[in-house]
């Protein structure tokens, strides 16, 4: 009986024995004998997941994208669908100890934000510029939250910690008691900073951050130490200590060249500065009645520009390049504890074999730059594009049916015999290039009208964190192009699914919006996996039956 | 919840148009003008279920850095992290700064007809320092203190406000109570494997041991 069962149970298990596992040419022989089997369709396509899109141009609080005059400060429209707090451009121009009390109350900034004092030099504007800047970290860990706090994402459903210096604001660091997110004046990248050339300058960190941080203003005019013999170049290991949590530093500048310099903490840099802690620090040629905006909140469109910049060009533009590493930037949520977190980052973490996953234009990847850092422009237009790139790749910067002219390369002006029109411009990390954008639709500088993309040419570059189209990627769009509500027409697929977070996560077949069917996800196939079982389920009843009748034997 | 942002805002407006008052908004050129800001700091209207003031009482917090020392792990802190006070009873805060940054003491869950978005907001600039009062409700409950810099509270400036019998503490105060997420603090992997290898055998030998002599 035991034997009987035993052969039944082996011929089962040849039977369930997968095909697949016989060798090629024994299967080749069989098929000479039996023929091709019979069709058995593949698996059909699943049906799509729902996924849960964000909208891409949410309503905006109305009259802040409209050109309008505050207090006196002339502010250009904003035609995108995000577009800054003219509230605080006006503050920024005017200083917040002289703006309106209403406009100061309308922008959140503290009175002391960014003073402004008195006209040295007789022009009619103010030289004496004084600007506090604070620390912010958003997505940081909490030591109660199951999630982070202070939320601010990058693109959808991506939130890697991240430190930015930040104006002062009165009040929350988020939109109010109910939720987690942050008010949307605290983002990446840390402000713009806009002085004159000449003006007497003091920045004072006010660190209120849990880490040691300074300030150094890389390629802008600054001495070694201050009137006192403090140390100025914001380097702990040759100019000064570091400013140590709820203290406060002032560093004090005088710079004689114009141009577009970087400024960013360098306590250990190599960790420091790829958490976002620095931005464009631009100085200005000297002009009369040249009142500048002094912080650019978040990059991107100038909306009040210098006087020098006015006479030629029609439109600026602030680009901010970044990458990151979500191996480090996830440290701050993964521990609360400070001595931990900087034991993490700075000992356990190894950039040596860093990878970057995250590429942010302006503080966001795609889609989001298309909200608040497309170039807007019109025809026959000269456009002045800033662009620094302060990440450790370099940067390829390629622009889609424009050719870009580089007038200045770290803020010095190019020979004007050497300046060439480029379809790629290249910067290295720290590297900054000012870019002429002529719009004359003649082949060579502009091919026309339209919605031309402007990326990375990096391929890691334009994705986010491996998925595509992600990262650096944006838009130089003409206004015929813009709809009303500052939203891009493109022509091509629907933007729904890179709006979700599911797609990101990699969950959402990539061509899904246009062929479901033909590249959506087969469905699955458990013949194998139901052979397996019946022929594990045999082999081990065989086994069974072996062992207890030796055992009976002996 | 852009309208509910928008009040707060406008709460924000009008004090900060009452203090830039009384602090001379002339003065443009003094660069130094700026203490800091109280919102909803008005403390004559009564809470609708509160008859009278039942009691006044007056604290002077200290903020910085320097009172998170006694709090291994925090950077940030109060000279108090509880207040305890009666129901309906004025609660005037004296918020002394000792920093050289911004620091804050908001208290939150206040009934917002009196209070717009339920806050009660003290903001001190680096050295500065802000008094202000408020009444609280009459039932027993702890209110959340904190400041709202980012990551200030979770490195320790966390306070509660104790009404009556409270209703039970908050996490992660410290000196009052735990964190819910704690960091881990064990020892070395290496060390706890050996040790628990070391602790069974031992045990394992020691059962086997005294079976064997019964």
């Amino acid at each position: 009986m035991r034997n009987w069962i035993v052969l039944a149970l082996l011929i089962v298990a040849a039977i369930a024995w997968p095909p697949q596992w016989y060798p090629r040419a024994w299967r080749a022989e069989i098929a000479t004998w039996l023929g091709p089997s019979a069709y058995d369709a593949l698996p059909s396509t699943l049906p799509a997941d729902a996924i849960d899109a964000e909208i891409a141009c949410p309503e905006s609080p109305a009259g802040l994208r409209a050109a309008q005059i505050i207090d006196g400060v002339t502010i250009d429209a904003s035609p995108t669908c995000e577009s800054d707090d003219p509230n605080a451009v006006a503050a920024f121009v005017r200083g917040t100890n002289n703006v309106s009390a209403e406009t100061l109350a309308a922008s959140g900034l503290t009175s002391d934000a960014v003073e402004k004092g008195r006209d040295l030099d007789g022009d009619g504007d103010p030289d004496e510029i004084h600007i506090r800047l604070e620390i912010v970290e958003l997505n940081g860990g909490s030591p109660e939250l199951p999630e982070p706090a202070t939320q601010y994402a990058i693109a959808p459903g991506i939130q890697p910690g991240l430190w930015a210096f930040a104006p002062k604001y009165v009040g929350m660091a988020t939109e109010n008691f109910e939720s987690l997110r942050a008010r949307r004046q605290l983002r990446l990248p840390s402000p713009a900073i806009r002085v004159e050339q000449g003006d007497t300058i003091r920045v004072t960190l006010e660190n209120g951050h849990y880490m040691p941080h300074t300030v150094h203003l890389h390629g802008v005019d600054h001495p070694f130490v201050d009137v006192t013999g403090e140390g100025n170049d914001g380097t702990p290991i040759a100019s000064e200590l570091p400013v140590m949590p709820g203290a406060a530093r002032t560093y004090e500048v005088q710079p004689r060249e114009a141009g577009t310099a970087f400024y960013h903490c360098h306590v250990q840099p190599h960790v420091h500065v790829m958490m976002g802690l620095q931005g464009l620090f631009i100085v200005e040629e000297n002009r009369p009645n040249n009142w500048l905006q002094t912080l650019n909140v978040g990059a991107g469109l100038v909306r009040a520009r210098s006087e020098a910049v006015r006479e030629a060009y029609d439109r600026e533009y602030d680009l901010h390049y970044m990458d990151i590493d979500s191996d480090l930037n996830d440290r701050v949520q993964r521990f609360n504890d400070p001595r931990l977190i900087t034991a993490s980052m700075h000992r356990d973490y190894d950039i040596t074999d860093a990878t970057t996953d995250f590429f942010l234009l302006n503080g966001r990847s795609f889609p989001y730059t298309f909200r608040d850092s497309l170039v807007v422009v019109a025809p026959d237009e000269r456009v002045k594009l800033r662009v620094v790139n302060g990440g450790m790749d370099s940067v390829g910067l390629h622009t889609h049916g424009h050719r870009v002219t580089v007038t200045h390369r770290d803020g010095i002006e190019v020979d004007a015999a050497s300046q060439e029109l480029r379809d790629v411009v290249t910067l290295d990390s720290a590297q900054r290039l000012d870019l002429l954008l002529d719009t004359t639709d003649d082949g060579l500088h502009s091919y026309g009208p339209g919605v031309w993309l402007f990326h990375d040419h990096g391929y890691r570059a334009i994705t986010t964190d491996g998925i595509g189209p992600g990262g650096h990627i944006s838009a130089i769009v003409y206004e015929d192009y813009l709809s009303d509500d500052g939203w891009p027409m493109t022509q091509g697929v629907s933007f729904a699914p890179y709006f979700s977070a599911e797609y990101y996560r990699k969950t959402v077949p990539v061509w899904r919006s246009y062929a479901p069917d033909l590249f959506g996800d087969p469905g699955r196939d458990y013949s194998l996996f139901v052979r397996l079982i019946v022929l594990a389920a045999c082999l081990s009843a065989i086994a069974a039956l072996s062992v207890t009748s030796r055992r009976r034997q002996s | 919840m852009i309208g509910r942002l928008r009040a707060v805002v406008g709460g924000i407006a009008a004090l900060v148009a009452v203090d830039g008052v009384a602090q001379g908004v002339e003065a443009t050129h003094d660069m130094s003008q700026h203490h800091g800001m109280m919102m909803n700091a008005d403390a004559t209207a009564l809470p609708r279920d509160c008859e009278q003031i039942a009691a006044e009482h007056a604290f002077t917090i200290y903020a910085g850095a320097e009172y998170a020392a006694g709090f291994p792990g925090n950077i940030f802190g109060y000279s108090e992290h509880e207040l305890r006070v009666e129901p309906c009873s004025r609660v005037t805060v004296t918020f002394v700064n000792d920093d050289q940054v911004r620091h804050q003491w908001m208290v939150h869950g206040l009934p917002r007809y009196l209070y717009p978005g339920g806050m009660f907001h003290l903001e001190a600039n680096g050295g500065e320092s802000q008094t202000g009062s408020l009444i609280v409700p009459s039932d027993s409950r702890t209110y959340l203190v904190h400041c709202d810099l980012t990551q200030h509270m979770e490195k320790g400036m966390k306070a509660q406000l104790v009404v009556g019998r409270g209703d039970g503490d908050l996490w992660a105060v410290p000196g009052i109570s735990g964190n819910f997420n704690r960091d881990a603090y064990s020892p070395r992997a290496s060390l706890m494997v050996l040790t628990l290898l070391a602790v069974a055998v031992a045990t394992g030998a020691g059962v086997g041991f005294s079976m064997r002599r019964r």
